[in-house]
């Protein structure tokens, strides 16, 4: 009996999550589950599988990632990727599975604090410059290094670091970003075993 | 898939290089300031010209992973700061993990999808750039493991067999391609820790991720991130583990500014200093301790500066 193929039933899923072309591996996935065992994720939280999460895409089953709290708690440590004996780019897949999500309002509550970085970023030219008191501190310990107080970066770089979330539309996107319509997300993969605190 | 995965550090650096540029790490010129000084000073020691350019703005690479914003900015801001080491004729090295990986990462796609490419650089022509893929991307570290030998006779404080339990970090382990040692089970780290006359710990959980974890400290700290790093450090604290040495500023916030609430929240003491690897260089190698940054640290120093007998002198913290 000829087998399976995914795509004889997905209805182009893999392709509306894999919008940027990054994971175009994904069909080669052998289903070892060599990114479970070696995933600090699934070993605290067994319900979040990368194995189960590649097969529901290739599956074209949106419904249970789409709304699930799991998706969110990847690290983003690329375990995954390190031991996929085919080289598939987990977290690559992971990324676009979250913006899928926020596009239907699920998880806005997790990128809600990362707007506020990305914003103050977009104006430091570097990410996590604190705010004023926190600066002191910096600049103190700099100082007693020899350093100079403030990691030295130009007028210039900061002006078109700026302009190049201006320019990529990302300052728009950033400004879109709201949590008002916010949906919950839930445990969907409820099969795992989950260990009690 | 015919690249070579794994590379000796001969082949990696066939000359040392005489002048680098140094990627400037946020966290690591800001969180711990004494990490991109400790790789000064050693380079110093070294001979190697450190070079550093104030254009160089932030990988952007960590909001990108947090979902805060689409992959477009991301790619135009490394094209942008390679395309500035570039205009030097020098290849590119980083300290920290995660600009090292976004780097390497977003620098791959472009050079693999002309679409990509293309894209990056219309945006920043308008800047007066052009990346055009030539600089390479290396971290520190790499150069640390090539120079073992001689950062080994330039030893004035060894470390008397200090136990150290090394982190790696995921974002160097998981790049498939050209990176010095098997992602599955590395061992330089170890080697460069023997070299300086430190004992390495072979701990249970030392390929466990630093639990920073690209926002999950953020938002998912009690349910996920805290019984992740219990884990790690249960198991350096049962393997004898005195110091942990990090290659990333980021596993340094994850490592030790956490490790206060894990004593509040499980009741048990773990007191494990965690430096940079530059950093433990630095010290074998007798760079002044006030030089080193270690007043940044959550878990203090002091134990190690004492068993070391570092106490006197210039070496004051």
């Amino acid at each position: 009996m000829p087998r399976e193929k995914y795509k004889d039933k997905a209805d182009g899923l893999y392709k509306q999550v894999d919008t940027y072309n990054l994971v175009e591996n994904l069909e080669t996935c052998l289903a070892c589950g060599k990114c479970v065992g070696n995933c600090p994720v699934a070993s605290l939280s067994p319900s979040y599988n990368p194995r189960q999460i590649i097969s529901d895409v290739l599956n074209g089953d949106a419904e249970r990632w789409l709304n699930s709290e799991e998706i969110w708690r990847c690290f983003w440590c690329a375990g995954c990727a390190t031991v996929c004996p085919n080289d598939i780019q987990f977290p690559l897949l992971m990324m676009q599975l979250r913006y899928r999500a926020v596009e239907h309002n699920y998880g806005l509550k997790y990128i809600m604090p990362f707007k506020r970085f990305a914003l103050r970023a977009r104006e430091d030219g570097l990410t996590f410059a604190p705010s004023e008191k926190g600066r002191e501190k910096i600049k103190r310990y700099r100082s007693n290094l020899g350093a100079t107080p403030w990691p030295e970066i130009s007028d210039r770089a900061k002006a078109e670091y700026k302009e190049l979330f201006d320019l990529t539309g990302a300052t728009e996107y950033l400004n879109n970003t709201s949590d008002e319509a916010e949906k919950p997300v839930i445990l969907k993969y409820t099969e795992g075993r989950i260990i009690s605190d | 898939m015919t690249e070579q995965r794994v590379v000796s550090p001969e082949e990696l650096f066939p000359e040392v290089p005489a002048s680098i540029f140094l990627f400037r790490s946020c966290t690591g010129s800001m969180e711990y300031p004494g990490t991109e000084n400790a790789i000064k000073e050693v380079m110093n020691k070294l001979g190697v010209n450190i070079v550093m350019d104030p254009d160089q703005t932030c990988c952007s690479g960590y909001l990108l992973t947090c979902s805060a914003h689409k992959p477009e900015v991301s790619l135009a801001v490394t094209a942008r700061n390679l395309a500035i080491v570039e205009k030097q004729n020098l290849d590119t090295y980083v300290f920290c993990n995660g600009c090292y990986g976004y780097n390497r990462e977003l620098s791959h796609i472009m050079k693999h999808n002309p679409a990509y490419m293309q894209m990056a650089n219309d945006v920043i022509a308008k800047q007066g750039y052009k990346y055009e893929g030539k600089t390479e991307i290396h971290h520190v570290q790499e150069l640390w493991y090539r120079l073992k030998d001689e950062i080994a006779s330039k030893v004035v404080n060894p470390l008397q067999g200090l136990k150290v339990g090394v982190h790696y970090g995921c974002h160097y382990l998981a790049q498939q391609y050209h990176i010095l040692d098997d992602g599955g089970y590395p061992t330089f780290h170890e080697e460069i820790i023997e070299a300086i006359g430190g004992t390495p710990v072979f701990y249970k959980e030392r390929q466990l991720c630093c639990g920073y974890s690209v926002g999950r400290g953020i938002t998912h700290k009690e349910v996920m991130v805290q019984p992740h790093l219990y884990k790690k450090f249960k198991s350096a604290k049962e393997a004898g583990v005195e110091l942990i040495t990090t290659c990333c500023p980021g596993c340094n916030v994850g490592l030790d500014r956490e490790q206060p609430n894990l004593t509040k929240r499980y009741e048990e003491e773990f007191n494990i200093p965690v430096i940079d690897i530059s950093q433990l260089i630095g010290i074998a190698l007798g760079v002044p301790l006030k030089k080193l940054g270690f007043e940044a640290n959550t878990v203090p120093l002091n134990g190690i500066i004492n068993r070391l007998g570092l106490e006197r002198g210039e070496s004051s913290l």
